[in-house]
C-alpha cells in the first residue's frame, strides 16, 4: 500500500534526547499511518516514548526526526502553524488560560493561524464577520477577543458541549471551578471544534474516573465516526473502540488489528 | 555654576565617612553583620565617584565630541555588563542584543532631548550629554535586567502554557505574547512610580542636585520632567527592543518550545 493513500502517514521516525551521560535513544525509524475515521491506540511501558512519538506526529518535539505527510503532502510544504491545525496534539494535561470556560475554548480562535477561515467552526458562525483586524504595531498585540467571540459565540459553543454529553459544564465560571474529568472533556471539545483532519490524544482519560473515561472515549469514537482521524494514548484496558492498537516498546513500534 | 553653591571640603568627606563607620560598628553590635560591606561599599562609592567626577571634569574641559563619544562606549560597555550580571536565569549571547537596544535608545535619547528640547552649542555639550546618559543608562539597566529575568522566568513558568498553544497552532510570538507583555509591565513599573511620586514625595536626585548648585528650582523642575519623561518613554523603547530580539531564544527553529537547559 503506498504512502499516499493514508491521511496520515509518518516514516522513519527517530527521537534522540541529550542528557548529561550521553544520548538517549527514544525510538529509531519508527513508521505509523493511519486514515480519516480509524482511531488507533498506542500502548507500551511508560517511559517508552509513547508520548514523544505523538508530539514528534505534531512537529512539537525539537529531538525527533522523520518523515510526515497528511494526505500525501509533505511536512515540509506546511508551516508548523498550519501543520498543527490539521495534525491536533492534545495534552494529557488540560490547561485553560482565561477568565471563564468559554474563553478557555475560544483560545484557538484568537490564532493568527485561523485568519483566513478555513476551518468548519468558522464557516458556520462567520456571519458576523464585522471586526477588522488590527495593522502595524497594533497587529503584534492584538488579543482578537472579540474576533473569537465572533467566530465562535457562546452558543455555538453550549451547542456543540451538549452535543458532547457536556451538559454539566458552564461556560461562565472561571476554568479553574472544574473538576478532573471536566477540565479534560473540555480541553478535548476545544481541540475538537478546531476540526483538525488528525487527533493525537495523550492519554486524555488519564487520573479519570471511568465515567469520565467513558464520556471522553465515546466524545472521540464519535468524531472518528465524522472522519477525524484519532491516536489514542491509553493506560487503560482496550474499550473496543479502536480499530488497531500500536505498542512501543524498547523502540519498536508494532502494529496489529484489534479486536472489536 | 552661577548663583551660590556650597563647597565640600575634604573634612566634609570624613565627617560622611564618618557617619558610615557608626553605622557599621552598630550593626556588628547588633549583629547584623553587614558593617564590613558597608564600610567596603562606602570607600568603593567614594572612590567611584571622585573618579566619576574626575573624568567628567576633565571631559568637560577638553570638550570634545570624540572624547564624550568615547566616555559614552565605555559607560555602554559596562551598562550590558551590568545588565547581564543582574538579569537572572537567562541564556548566554544576549550581549549583543543589549547592547543593540541600549545604544539605539542612547542615541534616541540624544536625538531628541539633547538636540530637539535643550539644543546646546556645542551640539555634544558634554556637561549635557555625559550626565544624561548616565542617567538614562542606569534606569534602561535595572529596566532591562528586570525585564529579561521576568521574561525567562515567566516562559518556564508557562511551560505546559506555551505548549498547548502551540498544539493549537500559535506562532511563537503568539505563545510568547503574554510573557512579553508582563514583563515589559515589570520593567517599568519603578518608571511609572517615580513618575507619580516625584514632587511630592520625593525631590528627585537630579533636581535636588540642581538646587543645592543654586540653579533656579523652575528651571531645575522643567530639566527634572524632561528627563523622567524621556527615560519613561525610552525605557519601554529599549525593553520591547529587547523582547523582539530576544524571545525566539525560548523557540526552536520549528517554532518548538526549547526547555532553560537547551537555550
Amino acid at each position: 500500500m503506498g504512502v499516499e493513500s493514508f491521511t496520515f502517514s509518518a516514516t522513519g521516525m527517530s527521537c534522540v534526547v541529550p542528557s548529561p551521560d550521553g544520548d538517549r535513544e527514544i525510538f529509531r525509524d519508527v513508521g505509523f499511518s493511519i486514515d480519516g475515521g480509524e482511531i488507533a491506540d498506542l500502548v507500551g511501558p511508560s517511559g517508552s516514548g509513547k508520548s514523544s512519538l505523538l508530539t514528534a506526529f505534531a512537529r512539537l518535539n525539537p529531538h525527533a526526526h522523520g518523515t510526515l505527510t497528511l494526505d500525501g503532502r509533505d511536512s515540509g510544504g506546511f508551516t508548523p502553524q498550519r501543520w498543527r491545525r490539521s495534525v491536533a496534539y492534545l495534552p494529557q494535561k488540560p490547561i485553560l488560560p482565561g477568565a471563564t470556560v468559554a474563553d478557555a475554548i475560544r483560545l484557538p480562535w484568537t490564532l493568527a493561524v485561523r485568519d483566513d477561515g478555513e476551518d468548519a467552526a468558522m464557516r458556520t458562525a462567520s456571519t458576523a464577520r464585522s471586526t477588522k483586524t488590527p495593522h502595524g504595531l497594533a497587529w503584534f498585540f492584538r488579543t482578537n477577543d472579540r474576533r473569537a467571540r465572533d467566530l465562535l459565540p457562546d452558543s455555538r459553543i453550549r451547542e456543540t458541549l451538549d452535543a458532547m454529553g457536556c451538559e454539566d459544564i458552564d461556560l461562565s465560571r472561571p476554568p479553574h471551578d472544574l473538576s478532573g474529568g471536566q477540565a479534560a472533556r473540555v480541553s478535548l471539545a476545544r481541540t475538537l471544534l478546531t476540526n483538525p483532519k488528525v487527533l493525537l490524544a495523550d492519554e486524555v482519560d488519564a487520573g479519570l474516573d471511568d465515567d469520565n473515561a467513558e464520556k471522553v472515549a465515546s466524545i472521540m469514537a464519535r468524531a472518528a465516526a465524522d472522519g477525524m482521524a484519532i491516536v489514542r494514548i491509553r493506560h487503560r484496558p482496550p474499550d473496543g473502540r479502536a480499530n488497531r492498537i500500536a505498542t512501543l516498546a524498547d523502540g519498536m513500534l508494532t502494529m496489529r488489528e484489534a479486536l472489536r | 555654576m552661577t548663583g551660590n553653591s556650597y563647597n565640600i571640603d575634604v573634612w566634609g568627606l570624613v565627617v560622611a565617612l564618618a557617619m558610615v563607620a557608626a553605622a557599621a560598628v552598630i550593626s556588628e553590635l547588633m549583629r547584623i553583620n553587614i558593617g564590613k560591606t558597608l564600610m567596603w561599599s562606602a570607600c568603593r562609592a567614594l572612590l567611584q565617584l571622585c573618579a566619576m567626577g574626575f573624568v567628567v571634569g576633565y571631559v568637560i574641559r577638553a570638550n570634545n565630541v570624540w572624547l564624550v563619544f568615547a566616555v559614552i562606549a565605555v559607560m555602554l560597555v559596562a551598562a550590558v555588563q551590568i545588565t547581564l550580571s543582574r538579569a537572572k536565569g537567562v541564556p548566554k549571547g544576549l550581549a549583543g542584543p543589549v547592547l543593540l537596544s541600549l545604544t539605539i535608545t542612547m542615541l534616541l535619547m540624544i536625538a531628541l532631548v539633547t538636540e530637539l528640547v535643550v539644543r546646546p552649542h556645542p551640539w555634544y555639550a558634554p556637561q549635557l550629554v555625559v550626565p544624561l546618559t548616565g542617567m538614562l543608562l542606569g534606569n534602561t539597566v535595572s529596566a532591562l535586567a528586570v525585564g529579561l529575568s521576568r521574561f525567562y522566568e515567566s516562559m518556564d513558568e508557562r511551560r505546559d502554557e506555551i505548549d498547548t498553544m502551540l498544539a493549537l497552532g500559535a506562532s511563537a510570538w503568539e505563545a510568547a505574547r503574554p510573557s512579553i507583555v508582563s514583563s515589559i509591565r515589570l520593567g517599568l513599573l519603578p518608571t511609572t512610580a517615580t513618575l507619580a511620586s516625584c514632587g511630592i514625595v520625593t525631590i528627585p536626585g537630579m533636581m535636588a542636585g540642581q538646587v543645592i548648585a543654586g540653579g533656579d528650582p523652575i528651571n531645575a523642575a522643567k530639566y527634572q520632567f524632561v528627563v523622567f519623561a524621556a527615560i519613561a518613554a525610552l525605557t519601554l523603547v529599549a525593553d520591547s527592543l529587547i523582547m523582539a530580539m530576544v524571545y525566539r531564544t525560548c523557540f526552536t527553529a520549528d517554532d518548538q518550545y526549547k526547555p532553560a537547559m537547551e537555550r
